[in-house]
Protein backbone atom coordinates (compact mmCIF):
# COMPACT_ATOMS: atom_id res chain seq x y z
CA UNK A 1 0.00 0.00 0.00
CA UNK A 2 2.45 2.50 0.68
CA UNK A 3 5.47 1.51 -1.49
CA UNK A 4 7.11 4.57 -2.99
CA UNK A 5 6.77 4.35 -7.09
CA UNK A 6 10.66 5.52 -7.70
CA UNK A 7 9.72 6.71 -11.18
CA UNK A 8 12.85 8.74 -12.47
CA UNK A 9 10.97 9.91 -15.56
CA UNK A 10 8.31 11.94 -13.63
CA UNK A 11 11.13 13.48 -10.82
CA UNK A 12 14.49 12.03 -10.78
CA UNK A 13 15.21 14.39 -7.78
CA UNK A 14 12.76 13.90 -5.73
CA UNK A 15 13.76 10.05 -5.28
CA UNK A 16 15.19 8.94 -2.11
CA UNK A 17 18.75 8.00 -3.32
CA UNK A 18 20.82 10.82 -3.67
CA UNK A 19 18.44 13.46 -1.16
CA UNK A 20 20.16 16.01 1.02
CA UNK A 21 20.97 15.56 3.43
CA UNK A 22 21.46 11.49 3.91
CA UNK A 23 21.45 11.99 8.23
CA UNK A 24 17.77 12.31 7.64
CA UNK A 25 17.09 10.66 4.18
CA UNK A 26 18.77 7.24 5.17
CA UNK A 27 16.10 6.62 7.82
CA UNK A 28 12.73 5.24 8.05
CA UNK A 29 10.34 6.12 5.05
CA UNK A 30 7.92 8.48 3.84
CA UNK A 31 5.72 10.11 5.87
CA UNK A 32 2.24 11.42 5.20
CA UNK A 33 2.50 14.38 2.83
CA UNK A 34 0.93 16.37 5.39
CA UNK A 35 4.01 16.00 7.66
CA UNK A 36 6.43 16.88 5.83
CA UNK A 37 4.50 20.07 4.69
CA UNK A 38 4.23 21.06 8.17
CA UNK A 39 7.45 20.77 9.27
CA UNK A 40 8.41 22.28 6.80
CA UNK A 41 6.19 25.67 7.50
CA UNK A 42 7.40 25.10 11.05
CA UNK A 43 11.43 25.88 9.83
CA UNK A 44 9.89 29.15 7.65
CA UNK A 45 8.39 30.49 10.96
CA UNK A 46 11.36 30.09 13.09
CA UNK A 47 13.56 31.41 9.76
CA UNK A 48 11.13 34.13 10.23
CA UNK A 49 11.40 34.38 13.53
CA UNK A 50 14.89 34.44 13.33
CA UNK A 51 15.28 37.52 10.67
CA UNK A 52 13.17 39.81 13.39
CA UNK A 53 15.61 39.32 16.00
CA UNK A 54 18.31 40.35 14.00
CA UNK A 55 15.76 43.38 12.38
CA UNK A 56 15.10 43.78 16.21
CA UNK A 57 18.97 44.26 16.98
CA UNK A 58 19.90 46.53 13.86
CA UNK A 59 16.92 49.11 14.34
CA UNK A 60 17.65 49.48 18.51
CA UNK A 61 21.10 49.99 17.30
CA UNK A 62 20.32 52.41 14.75
CA UNK A 63 17.37 54.58 15.93
CA UNK A 64 17.79 53.85 19.85
CA UNK A 65 18.59 57.79 20.55
CA UNK A 66 19.56 58.99 23.56
CA UNK A 67 20.45 55.61 25.14
CA UNK A 68 23.09 54.61 27.03
CA UNK A 69 25.14 53.65 24.09
CA UNK A 70 26.81 50.39 26.13
CA UNK A 71 24.24 48.80 26.88
CA UNK A 72 22.32 49.98 23.72
CA UNK A 73 24.86 47.95 21.64
CA UNK A 74 24.83 44.91 24.46
CA UNK A 75 21.00 44.56 23.84
CA UNK A 76 21.49 44.58 19.95
CA UNK A 77 24.23 42.26 19.93
CA UNK A 78 22.26 39.65 22.34
CA UNK A 79 18.96 40.24 19.81
CA UNK A 80 21.25 39.30 16.78
CA UNK A 81 22.88 36.51 18.26
CA UNK A 82 20.04 34.38 19.44
CA UNK A 83 18.73 35.23 15.53
CA UNK A 84 21.67 33.72 14.52
CA UNK A 85 21.20 30.96 16.91
CA UNK A 86 17.78 30.69 15.81
CA UNK A 87 17.95 30.54 12.64
CA UNK A 88 21.02 27.66 13.33
CA UNK A 89 18.18 25.39 15.63
CA UNK A 90 15.62 26.08 13.07
CA UNK A 91 17.61 23.71 10.08
CA UNK A 92 18.90 21.49 13.09
CA UNK A 93 15.42 21.42 14.10
CA UNK A 94 13.74 20.08 11.06
CA UNK A 95 16.33 17.99 10.60
CA UNK A 96 15.39 16.47 13.43
CA UNK A 97 11.74 16.40 12.92
CA UNK A 98 11.46 14.65 9.72
CA UNK A 99 14.10 12.25 10.97
CA UNK A 100 11.34 11.31 13.52
CA UNK A 101 8.72 11.90 11.70
CA UNK A 102 10.47 8.77 8.97
CA UNK A 103 11.03 6.99 12.24
CA UNK A 104 7.66 7.13 13.08
CA UNK A 105 8.66 8.14 16.95
CA UNK A 106 7.43 10.92 18.98
CA UNK A 107 7.85 14.10 17.91
CA UNK A 108 10.62 16.03 19.88
CA UNK A 109 9.71 19.45 21.68
CA UNK A 110 11.80 22.53 20.55
CA UNK A 111 14.70 23.15 22.26
CA UNK A 112 14.91 26.89 22.11
CA UNK A 113 11.53 28.30 23.86
CA UNK A 114 13.47 28.73 27.92
CA UNK A 115 16.44 29.97 26.08
CA UNK A 116 14.24 32.73 24.05
CA UNK A 117 12.19 33.79 27.22
CA UNK A 118 15.45 34.23 28.98
CA UNK A 119 16.65 36.08 26.30
CA UNK A 120 13.68 38.41 25.78
CA UNK A 121 13.77 39.07 29.52
CA UNK A 122 17.71 40.01 29.34
CA UNK A 123 17.29 42.18 26.53
CA UNK A 124 13.95 44.04 28.09
CA UNK A 125 16.31 44.96 31.70
CA UNK A 126 19.16 46.14 28.78
CA UNK A 127 16.88 48.10 26.94
CA UNK A 128 15.42 49.57 30.26
CA UNK A 129 18.43 49.97 32.18
CA UNK A 130 20.15 52.05 29.04
CA UNK A 131 16.66 54.35 28.76
CA UNK A 132 17.48 55.45 32.28
CA UNK A 133 21.26 55.64 32.55
CA UNK A 134 21.01 57.45 28.45
CA UNK B 1 -10.62 30.11 -17.11
CA UNK B 2 -9.25 27.54 -14.92
CA UNK B 3 -5.71 25.88 -15.33
CA UNK B 4 -5.01 21.87 -14.21
CA UNK B 5 -3.84 23.74 -11.15
CA UNK B 6 -7.03 25.46 -9.96
CA UNK B 7 -9.02 22.02 -10.34
CA UNK B 8 -7.25 19.87 -8.43
CA UNK B 9 -6.21 19.89 -4.92
CA UNK B 10 -4.57 17.48 -2.65
CA UNK B 11 -5.17 18.38 0.80
CA UNK B 12 -9.14 20.10 1.70
CA UNK B 13 -6.98 21.52 4.59
CA UNK B 14 -4.74 23.42 1.45
CA UNK B 15 -1.46 22.41 3.26
CA UNK B 16 0.64 22.58 -0.44
CA UNK B 17 -0.71 25.99 -0.32
CA UNK B 18 -0.09 27.88 3.11
CA UNK B 19 3.52 25.95 2.93
CA UNK B 20 4.23 27.76 -0.44
CA UNK B 21 2.63 31.13 0.79
CA UNK B 22 5.18 30.55 4.04
CA UNK B 23 7.88 30.12 1.29
CA UNK B 24 7.00 33.29 -0.59
CA UNK B 25 6.27 35.21 2.91
CA UNK B 26 10.26 33.91 3.93
CA UNK B 27 11.58 34.46 0.29
CA UNK B 28 10.56 37.95 -0.04
CA UNK B 29 11.76 39.25 3.98
CA UNK B 30 14.85 37.67 3.05
CA UNK B 31 15.15 39.64 -0.73
CA UNK B 32 14.43 42.54 1.48
CA UNK B 33 16.74 42.14 4.12
CA UNK B 34 19.60 41.16 1.67
CA UNK B 35 18.83 44.43 -0.16
CA UNK B 36 18.86 46.69 3.37
CA UNK B 37 22.23 45.08 3.73
CA UNK B 38 23.50 45.52 0.34
CA UNK B 39 23.13 49.08 0.32
CA UNK B 40 24.38 49.35 4.09
CA UNK B 41 26.58 47.60 5.17
CA UNK B 42 29.72 48.25 1.89
CA UNK B 43 29.20 52.25 3.34
CA UNK B 44 30.38 51.03 6.72
CA UNK B 45 33.12 47.92 6.09
CA UNK B 46 34.13 48.77 2.44
CA UNK B 47 33.67 48.07 -0.77
CA UNK B 48 34.88 44.04 -0.61
CA UNK B 49 31.25 43.41 1.05
CA UNK B 50 29.31 43.92 -2.07
CA UNK B 51 30.94 40.58 -3.06
CA UNK B 52 29.40 38.25 -0.61
CA UNK B 53 26.45 40.70 -0.03
CA UNK B 54 25.75 40.39 -3.59
CA UNK B 55 25.79 36.60 -3.22
CA UNK B 56 23.01 36.98 -0.10
CA UNK B 57 20.88 38.69 -2.75
CA UNK B 58 21.19 36.30 -5.32
CA UNK B 59 20.70 33.41 -2.88
CA UNK B 60 17.50 34.91 -1.68
CA UNK B 61 15.83 35.16 -4.93
CA UNK B 62 17.00 31.79 -6.03
CA UNK B 63 15.44 30.26 -3.13
CA UNK B 64 12.21 32.22 -3.64
CA UNK B 65 11.99 31.10 -6.86
CA UNK B 66 13.81 27.75 -5.97
CA UNK B 67 10.18 27.55 -3.57
CA UNK B 68 8.04 28.07 -6.06
CA UNK B 69 9.19 26.02 -8.39
CA UNK B 70 8.97 23.13 -5.48
CA UNK B 71 5.44 23.74 -4.89
CA UNK B 72 4.32 23.33 -8.89
CA UNK B 73 6.37 20.13 -8.11
CA UNK B 74 4.38 18.94 -5.03
CA UNK B 75 1.15 19.68 -6.15
CA UNK B 76 1.76 17.42 -9.45
CA UNK B 77 3.02 14.33 -7.41
CA UNK B 78 0.26 14.76 -4.99
CA UNK B 79 -2.94 15.19 -7.73
CA UNK B 80 -0.98 12.39 -9.60
CA UNK B 81 -2.96 9.84 -7.51
CA UNK B 82 0.43 8.01 -5.81
CA UNK B 83 -0.80 8.43 -2.16
CA UNK B 84 0.02 10.63 1.17
CA UNK B 85 3.72 8.87 1.05
CA UNK B 86 5.32 10.87 -1.85
CA UNK B 87 8.74 11.47 -1.95
CA UNK B 88 9.70 15.18 -1.19
CA UNK B 89 12.66 16.99 -2.53
CA UNK B 90 14.76 16.79 0.38
CA UNK B 91 16.53 19.81 2.46
CA UNK B 92 18.83 21.77 -0.24
CA UNK B 93 15.88 24.62 -0.13
CA UNK B 94 15.89 24.56 3.67
CA UNK B 95 19.58 24.34 4.13
CA UNK B 96 20.03 27.33 1.57
CA UNK B 97 17.61 29.00 3.43
CA UNK B 98 19.22 28.80 6.59
CA UNK B 99 22.62 29.89 5.26
CA UNK B 100 21.30 32.75 3.96
CA UNK B 101 19.54 33.75 7.20
CA UNK B 102 23.09 33.25 9.16
CA UNK B 103 24.84 35.33 6.39
CA UNK B 104 22.25 38.44 7.38
CA UNK B 105 23.02 37.54 10.76
CA UNK B 106 26.93 37.94 9.98
CA UNK B 107 25.60 41.01 8.09
CA UNK B 108 23.55 42.41 11.38
CA UNK B 109 26.84 41.46 13.39
CA UNK B 110 28.88 43.75 11.34
CA UNK B 111 26.54 47.04 10.89
CA UNK B 112 26.17 46.90 15.01
CA UNK B 113 29.57 46.20 15.99
CA UNK B 114 31.15 49.51 13.53
CA UNK B 115 28.18 51.63 13.96
CA UNK B 116 29.19 52.28 18.13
Amino acid sequence: MHSVPDSPTSCGAMTSARRFPQSVYRHGDEPDARFTLANERTFLAWIRTALALMAAGVALEALGTGMHTGLRLAAALVLILAGIMTAAMAWYGWKRTERTLRLRKPLPAPPIGLPLTVIAVVVGVLVGLAMLLG
Amino acid sequence: MSSAVDDQLFDPGLQPERTALAWRRTGLSMIAATLIALRTVPQLLGAWTLVPLLGLVVAAVAATWMAHRRYRAHHARLTAGEGDRVPFSGGRLAALTAVVTLGLGAACLSFAVTRF
